[in-house]
This record gives C-alpha cells, sequence and structure tokens, in this order.
C-alpha cells in the first residue's frame, strides 16, 4: 500500500451532446474516511468515478490520485482498485482466472489471487465460471478485484446492488475495516439508507453537482433539528407546549412533533400541568430523513431525479 | 508493455473460445483444401494446383477474423474493456498486445494449416520457389487478415457488427468486381481489395495475367491492416471507454 491516495476532484465538467452529465463536481476523497457519494440515478456519480479512472475524459477539471492523474501511474491497481460494474466480466473465464489475468497486468502473481479470494469468501467456487455467478456473488468477485493489488484508495460503484442482506452486512463490513486501515474509500450508492453506519463522510450529488458534502454526523444533527416526538391524546397538550414558546405540529392521531424545546423541559412543562402522556422523545434522524431534508429545497433537482 | 503482454496472453488462453477456434482454423484450412484437391484427380487440378489445395484459406480467414474481433469486441460487448483500461491505462500498449499475442496463435496455426493442405493436394514438391512462396505468403496472408479484424473491431467495438464488416471488406471487392462488365474495372478492383490482393501470393502459374504481383498484393493487404489498426488505436485513443 502507497501511502497518499487522497482523490482530489476539482471542478469537473463533462458534456453528452445536450445532456450536462458533471458541472463543477467537486470533492476530496480522504484516507481513513468512507466517504459515501449519494446522489438518484442521473446525477453524474458514474461518470465522476469513470473520469477518476482515466476512463472518460473530462471537458474541463481536473481529477487526481495522491497529486497524479490515474493515467500516469504504472501500475493503476496497487493505488487504486475499483469496481463499476460487476458484471464487466467475460462469463466463460473463472473467477480465478479473472483475477489472474488482472494480477499478471499489475506484475503481481496466483497467490495474491488466491488471497483475495478467500477474503472476498469465494475461494471454494474460484475455478467455476463466473458467468454462472448470482449478482451477489459477482460483486464479491469485483471487490476482490478492487483489493487486488492492496491499493491506497478504493472506488466502488453501487456494491450493494444485488446483494442479499448478508451480503450487505459483509460489504460493510468490508469498508469499514479498508477505512480503518488508513485507505480512501468512496462509495457510491442511490439510496442513502445503506450507506447509514459505514460512511464517516457524505458527497450529495445532483445534476453533475455537489449538493451538500459533510460528516455523517453534522448531517444528522442538522436533520435532527433538535425536535422531539410527544405521545399524547390529551388535548391539552400542544397548547401548554406551545404556551412555552415550542413549535407544535401534530405527527399522527396520538403524536406531536416539537421543536424549541429539549426533550427534559417538555417532561417538565407536561409533568407540571399534570397533561398525560405516554412518551417522550428525542427525535433521532435517518441518514435518509437528512437526505430528504437537504434536497427538498432543490426543486431542480428533484425535477432531475424523476 | 511486458505486463500488457502477460495479461492479454493469459485473457487469451482462459476461455476455452481460443483453443476451439485455432482448432477449427486448422482443420478448416487443411480440410477444404484436402477436399478441393481429392474433387479433382492428379493433373487435372485446374492450372495452378497450389492453389486450388489452398482454398481452405477461405475458411482460415474467417475463423481467424473471428478470433480477433472476439479479442477486443468480447471485451466491448461485457464491458470488461473499461476493466482492462483501468488496469492498463496506456491504450496504445493494450493495443500493441493484443495484436502481439494474436501474432503468437495465429502464426503457429497457420504453420500447421498450410503446410497441411500443400501436402494433402496435388502440388509439386514444397520446396520449389513458388509453392514455397505460396505457402510462406498464405501464413502471413492469415496473420495480416488477423490484425486486420483487430484493427476494425477495435473501431466498431461491436463484436457481430465488427465480423459484418470484416467479411465485407474481403469478400466486397471479388463479389463487385465480378458484377462489372468492364474487365478493366475487375482488376482494378481485384487489385486493391484486400482478399483478392493478399490472395494472389498463393499463385504459382500465370503470373503475368494477374491484376497485382503477389508480394505486391500481399502488401496491399498488410496497407488495409496497418491502417485498420491505426484506426483503431486512434479511436481507442480519442474515445471514452
Amino acid at each position: 500500500m502507497t501511502t497518499d491516495a487522497t482523490i482530489e476532484v476539482r471542478g469537473l465538467r463533462k458534456r453528452y451532446g445536450p445532456h450536462l452529465a458533471l458541472d463543477g463536481m467537486t470533492f476530496t476523497v480522504r484516507p481513513g474516511q468512507v466517504t459515501g457519494f449519494v446522489g438518484p440515478n442521473g446525477a453524474g456519480k458514474s461518470t465522476t468515478m469513470r473520469v477518476i479512472l482515466g476512463l472518460d475524459r473530462a471537458d474541463g477539471g481536473s481529477a487526481l490520485v495522491g497529486g497524479r492523474p490515474y493515467r500516469s501511474l504504472t501500475h493503476p491497481l496497487r493505488v487504486v482498485g475499483s469496481l463499476l460494474d460487476a458484471g464487466a466480466l467475460q462469463p466463460s473465464r473463472t473467477a480465478r482466472n479473472h483475477l489472474l489475468w488482472l494480477a499478471h497486468s499489475q506484475g503481481l502473481g496466483a497467490a495474491r489471487v488466491d488471497e483475495v479470494l478467500d477474503i472476498v469468501g469465494l475461494a471454494s467456487v474460484a475455478r467455476r465460471r463466473a458467468g454462472g455467478f448470482s449478482l451477489g456473488m459477482r460483486q464479491r468477485l469485483g471487490i476482490a478485484a478492487a483489493l487486488l493489488g492492496d491499493p491506497a484508495a478504493v472506488l466502488l460503484d453501487e456494491p450493494f446492488n444485488g446483494m442479499d442482506p448478508e451480503g450487505i452486512i459483509w460489504t460493510r463490513g468490508v469498508l469499514r475495516s479498508l477505512a480503518a486501515e488508513g485507505r480512501a474509500v468512496l462509495v457510491s450508492s442511490h439510496l442513502m439508507g445503506e450507506l447509514q453506519g459505514t460512511a464517516d463522510h457524505v458527497v450529495i450529488a445532483g445534476r453533475g453537482r455537489v449538493v451538500a458534502d459533510a460528516t455523517v454526523a453534522d448531517l444528522l444533527a442538522a436533520a435532527a433539528g433538535g425536535r422531539v416526538t410527544v405521545r399524547t391524546t390529551a388535548p391539552g397538550a400542544g397548547a401548554v407546549l406551545a404556551e412555552a414558546g415550542a413549535t407544535v405540529t401534530p405527527a399522527g392521531p396520538d403524536a406531536l412533533t416539537v421543536s424549541g424545546l429539549a426533550a427534559e423541559e417538555v417532561t417538565g412543562l407536561l409533568g407540571a400541568r399534570r397533561v398525560p402522556f405516554s412518551e417522550v422523545s428525542a427525535h433521532r434522524a435517518t441518514l435518509e430523513d437528512a437526505y430528504l431534508e437537504l434536497t427538498r429545497d432543490a426543486v431542480d433537482f428533484r425535477g432531475a431525479a424523476s | 508493455m511486458r505486463y500488457a503482454l502477460r495479461a492479454e496472453w493469459t485473457k487469451l488462453w482462459t476461455v476455452p473460445g481460443t483453443a476451439w477456434l485455432l482448432l477449427g482454423a486448422v482443420v478448416g484450412t487443411a480440410g477444404l483444401g484436402a477436399l478441393a484437391a481429392a474433387a479433382c484427380s492428379p493433373g487435372e487440378c485446374g492450372a495452378d494446383p497450389t492453389r486450388t489445395s489452398l482454398t481452405g484459406i477461405h475458411i482460415g480467414q474467417s475463423v481467424v477474423a473471428i478470433l480477433a474481433v472476439l479479442a477486443i469486441g468480447g471485451e466491448y460487448a461485457t464491458g470488461m474493456m473499461r476493466v482492462t483500461l483501468a488496469a492498463i491505462p496506456r491504450r496504445p500498449a493494450v493495443l500493441a498486445a493484443k495484436a502481439a499475442v494474436l501474432a503468437a496463435v495465429v502464426v503457429p496455426a497457420a504453420a500447421v494449416a498450410v503446410p497441411a493442405s500443400l501436402l494433402s493436394g496435388d502440388t509439386p514438391s514444397l520446396s520449389g520457389g513458388p509453392v514455397l512462396r505460396a505457402a510462406l505468403g498464405s501464413v502471413l496472408y492469415l496473420l495480416l487478415v488477423a490484425l486486420l479484424a483487430l484493427g476494425v473491431a477495435t473501431v466498431v467495438r461491436h463484436p457481430a457488427a465488427a465480423i459484418g464488416c470484416v467479411l465485407g471488406l474481403l469478400y466486397l471487392f471479388p463479389i463487385v468486381a465480378a458484377a462489372m462488365a468492364d474487365p478493366d474495372w475487375q482488376r482494378r478492383l481485384e487489385k486493391v481489395g484486400p482478399m483478392s490482393a493478399g490472395q494472389s501470393i498463393q499463385a504459382t502459374t500465370g503470373l503475368d495475367g494477374l491484376p497485382v504481383g503477389p508480394w505486391a498484393g500481399l502488401g496491399v493487404l498488410a496497407l488495409w491492416a496497418a491502417g485498420a489498426l491505426l484506426a483503431g488505436a486512434l479511436a481507442l485513443q480519442a474515445r471514452d471507454a
């Protein structure tokens, strides 16, 4: 593993005919973190990854890995491992042979191939044709290919697609451990929820540019907005809390969402005024909530998503 | 380049199609040649018995073209080309490595198929000058067809379309020439067509009557192959993967 593999994407622009695929895409993927790359289909995530890997040429801007363009790397898979499309293999070749030619292209041998097959749990089917693999098995094979060169940076495009729950949990574990080993990890998904508990940092893309770029902790705090949920059927509850300066909105037949007061203040107030309630809880935001919150105002962006 | 060669060599031999296609090229070339030779009694195999024995080159060139097209078209069809170019970003090196490994398997296969065709036929001794030239030239002919097909497939990307283009390039000129009433135009077309010109390397008699001389004809095919590879290299370099 080479030392620095920070991925720096600066102002990427790319146009396919009338369609503007990238419109100033800018973000940084840092070592030791899982950076989630989220956005609806067509937001420019895959195009950005292809540009980073030197597969597509951008009309403007730059993408550097450890300060260098990908195409200038001698053995690129030893610096950046990637999985763009798990189906991108010739079906008549065995899993092991698929990794073997890749290894040979990087000056690596069969021993490393067997190591990564073990890591992804495909050792027992290594000599079977990859064409017969399920999508989940192909994703594992693709991850094996990404790990082949023991790279300092790893790029995975939609690795959760087609995986069963066990596969998803396994993939999350792999991503966490890669980051823990100090690697820069960029993982895209069109479902924010898939990245909960996995990503440290999230880059949200829409219409070819970055809509939000923040740590997961900040995103969740912002989305929660200090709100409190109160379970009560008492008719006076809303009025009592509003008097104290809170903003109260009904959230179903027996619940109120309260903002502007901490949970302890809410319990204190309701208790003092003898208003019955069954539960007071601080609102826990999910990444999904944060995502919706951030993209709600971007009408343009929602139109683009559909 | 060394690593690109190694990777392409591994790729070529880890799909079962390669061995079958090479076997097909040998059996097809020699088999059709033997059949054509057997169809005539000794001494009556046309004006040029050597050329008759080498009729099987038509099968050989088609199979070799398929092998070459699949070497790159198969990767475009599955999307694996992106994996290849991510592993080896120097694109001319990828194409050069593919050309080199193709040559490394087509030449030996042709070097078996061509002598086998001649031995089964009614040809004068192989040591004779024109016959030896026809034999050596036929091996080179198959190599050049493979390189032409590789270049075309790099431009076209889609395997089925690429095979169609290659066979079209090979057979269109003689077919159009045959339909021409004007003998001057017939000769002109046969002179520039990659197959008709290239196969004049097989002629051992009546050289004066050929539209283009044996080595010059093979040279025409070589130009076609070089042009296709150059077009392929430029397209590969310029386009998004």
